[in-house]
C-alpha cells in the first residue's frame, strides 16, 4: 500500500495522533484533557499561582454558592470535543423547589439520582409533539409544528437506533392526534427509562431564533406559562390527577435528573446550533408546568428546537439537512446525559 | 525509540486487540498472534456441562454445541448490549482468551490497545475499558478503522472502510485524530448479507433444510460480487436426503446488496471536504475486515463510484490481523508517560 502522506511530517503527525488518542481515552475516564508535563514560562506559572489563590480566597470568603468549582463538561460529540456549558440564564431557571429532599440532592449534584439508586437507561421514548387535528404552531409560509417535530423525531430514533439503542420509541409514528396523557401512558407503558417531547416556539413578537429545554416544575414567567397553556391544550386531566402524580413526582425526586436531562440537551442543541447560525439565542434550562412532563415519573424533558416565528428559521426547517442536523445535536444531548453516568452500565436496575 | 527501550526494559507486552462481532484477533509485541470467533457459550444446565465437559466454550466449539449452550456473541452491531449482564461477561471471557493466545510471562504487564467499531458510545467503551482492565495493566480504546489506518501509515488524504459482521465502519484520515464527522458506521455489512442470503435461498430452495450458520459458512467460503467464472453449488438435505444445489446468483445478490449503501456512504462522507482533498482522498480508499476479501469487491465499487470521478480503491493485504497488528502498533508507538496514566 502506498501512502500519499508526506514522509518529512510523519513523526510529528504520528505524535499529534497518539496525543490525540490518549486524551480521547482521558475524556472516555471522564479525567478532561490535563496538559502534559509542557514547560510553561515562569512568568506564566506564577500568574496561575496568583489566579489559583484568589480563587480560593475568593471562595472560602463564602461568595461562592455553587456546588461544583468548575463549569460542568459538556460532549457535543459524543466524547470527542469538549465544550463549555453555556450560561444558563439564572432568572429563566426560576426558584428552586422548596422540599428538603430535594435540596439534599441538590447539594450533591455531582451524583446523579440514578447512579446512587443503581439506575440505567433502557428505553427512550420520545415524543413528537402535537400531531393530527392539532397542528401545533404555524410559520409564515404554512410549515406546522406538528410536521417538523414528527420528521425530527424519527431522524432523532434513528439515530439511537443506529447507535445500538433499539429500544428507543415514538409516541405517534404518524400524523395522528395522541392525547398527552396518552402520551404519558405510552412512556408508562413502553416502561420508559427517558423521555424526550420535541416542540417548536413562536415567539409572535419578536424575530429571533431560539432555543430552550424545559423540565417539570412551578414558574413565575409569564411566556414561560403562555407556552405551557399552548402545549397542555390535548390535557384531560383532573386536579385530582394532579395532585395525586404530583405527590408521586415529589416522592420519585426525577426534578434533577430532569434537570440534568435538560442541561445537557439545551447545551448541545445551542453550542451546535450556534456554530452553523450565528443568530440562535440561548434561552437556556427552564421549569415549566407541561403536562406531558408531569405525567412521566421517569427524567423528562420538552425541548423547543427551533423557532417558526423566524422566516428565516422555518425556511430552514424545511430542509432535510437542518431537520438531520437537529437530530444529531439531540441524540449528542442524551448521550451526552447517558455518558455523564459514565459507571451507569455497571449498575443494575 | 528511547521510551520503547524503557518499556522493554519494564517488560510490558504490548498487545493490539481487534474485537469484532464476528471474530476478535489479537497481536502482540512477542510475536504471537491468534483469533477466536466472537461466540461464548455456557452450559444451559449440569448435564450440558457434563456433556460439552467445559465451563465455557469459544467460536466454532460453542456454535457446533449451540444446543446444550446459552449462546452469546456479544458484539452484535459491533457494540456491547450494554446492561445484558452475559454480554459483558462474554466479552470478558474473549478477552481473558485472546489474551491467553498471546502467552504473556507470568506477571507480565500487559499494555493493551483495543479497536472497537467507529461509532461505539462512550459507555460501551467504557464496559469495553472494563472487560479489559482485569487483563491488561493500561488500556487504550480506539476505533477499529483508525487502526488499520495507523498500521498501514495511512495518517493522511485516506479513507479506511472496515467492513465487519455487524457494522461498517468508516475512517477518514486527514493528518489527525479522527472527529465524531470523520467517522461513520452504518450496519450493512456481514450480517446482513447472511440474513438476505438465507431469505434468497429460503425463496428458491423452501423444501432444503438448512441454517443460518451454514449460510454464513457459505457467504464467507464463496462470496463476490460483479461475476466469477466457477460455479458454486453446495450439498443441502432435502427430505433427509443430500442434493446439490446451485447458490451462485443468491450469493452474488446477497454481497451486491450491502453495495449501494457502501457507494452513498463513500460519496457522502467525502463530499464534506474541499474538492482539492477530495481528490486525494478519491485515490486512497483502503478496504479492511473480512469484508473485503468478497471477491471483486474493490473494482466493484470502484465502477460504481465512476459517475462521481475516478476512484481508487484496494484491500488490505491481511484482514483478520490489520486491525490488532495495527493497535499493536499504535501501543507500541504510544509514549510511556501516556501509558502511566491509562
Amino acid at each position: 500500500m502506498i501512502s500519499i502522506f508526506s514522509r518529512k511530517n510523519l513523526p510529528k503527525i504520528r505524535q499529534d495522533i497518539l496525543r490525540g488518542v490518549y486524551e480521547e481515552n482521558l475524556i472516555i475516564l471522564g479525567r478532561g484533557r490535563p496538559p502534559l508535563s509542557r514547560h510553561k514560562p515562569f512568568l506564566l506559572k506564577k500568574s496561575l499561582l496568583f489566579v489559583a489563590v484568589c480563587l480560593v480566597a475568593f471562595l472560602m470568603d463564602g461568595q461562592y454558592r455553587g456546588s461544583s468549582f468548575s463549569p460542568p463538561e459538556l460532549t457535543a460529540n459524543m466524547g470527542t470535543t469538549p465544550y463549555l456549558l453555556p450560561m444558563a440564564s439564572v432568572s429563566s431557571e426560576g426558584k428552586e423547589v422548596n422540599t428538603s429532599e430535594f435540596n439534599a440532592f441538590e447539594t450533591r449534584r455531582n451524583v446523579p439520582l440514578s447512579h446512587m439508586l443503581g439506575l440505567k437507561i433502557r428505553t427512550i421514548m420520545i415524543d413528537p409533539g402535537h400531531g393530527g387535528t392539532d397542528p401545533g404552531t404555524l410559520g409564515k409560509t404554512g410549515t406546522m409544528e406538528k410536521d417538523i417535530a414528527l420528521d425530527i423525531a424519527k431522524r432523532l430514533k434513528a439515530h439511537l437506533v443506529q447507535s445500538g439503542w433499539t429500544h428507543a420509541l415514538l409516541t405517534r409514528e404518524d400524523d395522528s392526534f395522541v392525547p398527552l396523557q396518552k402520551r404519558v401512558a405510552l412512556a408508562g407503558e413502553a416502561k420508559a427509562d427517558l423521555f424526550i417531547s420535541i416542540h417548536l416556539n413562536y415567539l409572535p413578537r419578536k424575530p429571533i431564533n431560539i432555543i430552550e429545554t424545559y423540565y417539570f416544575g412551578p414558574s413565575d414567567d409569564k411566556e414561560t406559562l403562555r407556552l405551557a397553556e399552548q402545549e397542555n391544550a390535548g390535557s384531560e386531566y383532573g386536579l385530582s390527577d394532579f395532585r395525586e402524580i404530583m405527590e408521586k413526582l415529589v416522592k420519585t425526586m426525577k426534578l434533577q435528573e430532569s434537570k440534568e436531562f435538560a442541561k445537557s440537551i439545551q447545551a448541545n442543541l445551542f453550542l451546535n446550533s450556534r456554530k452553523h447560525k450565528g443568530n440562535v439565542q440561548n434561552y437556556g434550562v427552564k421549569r415549566a408546568p407541561f403536562v406531558v412532563l408531569l405525567g412521566v415519573d421517569v427524567p423528562a424533558v420538552l425541548a423547543e428546537v427551533s423557532c417558526l416565528s423566524n422566516e428565516e428559521e422555518e425556511q430552514e426547517l424545511n430542509t432535510e439537512t437542518h431537520r438531520e442536523n437537529i437530530a444529531t445535536y439531540l441524540a449528542a444531548g442524551i448521550f451526552d446525559y447517558l455518558n455523564k453516568g459514565a459507571f451507569a452500565h455497571e449498575a443494575k436496575r | 525509540m528511547k521510551q520503547k527501550d524503557e518499556q522493554k526494559q519494564d517488560d510490558v507486552l504490548f498487545v493490539g486487540i481487534d474485537l469484532g462481532t464476528s471474530k476478535s484477533a489479537i497481536s502482540s509485541s512477542n510475536g504471537k498472534q491468534g483469533w477466536i470467533e466472537s461466540y461464548v457459550g455456557w452450559p444451559k444446565d449440569f448435564i450440558a456441562e457434563q456433556v460439552v465437559g467445559k465451563p465455557v466454550l469459544f467460536g466454532a466449539e460453542a456454535l457446533q454445541h449451540r444446543l446444550s449452550l446459552d449462546l452469546c456473541r456479544p458484539l452484535e452491531r459491533g457494540i456491547i448490549k450494554e446492561g445484558i449482564e452475559n454480554s459483558e461477561r462474554a466479552v470478558n471471557e474473549i478477552i481473558r482468551n485472546l489474551v491467553d493466545l498471546a502467552k504473556p510471562e507470568p506477571n507480565q504487564k500487559i499494555h493493551a490497545a483495543v479497536g472497537v467499531p467507529a461509532d461505539s458510545l462512550k459507555v460501551n467503551k467504557l464496559a469495553i475499558r472494563k472487560a479489559v482492565a482485569e487483563y491488561a495493566r493500561a488500556l487504550m480504546v480506539v476505533s477499529e478503522p483508525f487502526a488499520v489506518a495507523y498500521g498501514m501509515n495511512l495518517l493522511n488524504n485516506a479513507l479506511i472502510i472496515d467492513i465487519g459482521a455487524g457494522t461498517t465502519d468508516y475512517c477518514i484520515m486527514h493528518g489527525t485524530i479522527p472527529s465524531e464527522e470523520d467517522q461513520k458506521t452504518i450496519l450493512m455489512a456481514g450480517d446482513y448479507i447472511d440474513e438476505q442470503l438465507f431469505n434468497y435461498l429460503i425463496e428458491k430452495y423452501p423444501n432444503s433444510k438448512f441454517n443460518k450458520n451454514m449460510v454464513r459458512q457459505f457467504k464467507e467460503k464463496f462470496s463476490f460480487v460483479q461475476g466469477i467464472d466457477e460455479e458454486i453449488r453446495v450439498e443441502l438435505p432435502v427430505n433427509g436426503k443430500p442434493v446439490m444445489h446451485d447458490i451462485k446468483d443468491e450469493v452474488r445478490r446477497a454481497c451486491e446488496s450491502i453495495m449501494p449503501a457502501l457507494v452513498e456512504t463513500i460519496v457522502e462522507m467525502i463530499a464534506r471536504f474541499d474538492p482539492e482533498f477530495q481528490i486525494k482522498i478519491k485515490n486512497n480508499i483502503v478496504l479492511a475486515g473480512a469484508g473485503s476479501l468478497i471477491r471483486g469487491i474493490a473494482e466493484y465499487l470502484q465502477g460504481a463510484l465512476k459517475e462521481y470521478g475516478t476512484f481508487k480503491v484496494s484491500c488490505v493485504e491481511d484482514p483478520l490481523f490489520a486491525g490488532a497488528g495495527g493497535a499493536l502498533k499504535l501501543a507500541q508507538d504510544m509514549p510511556s508517560k501516556y501509558w502511566e496514566t491509562l
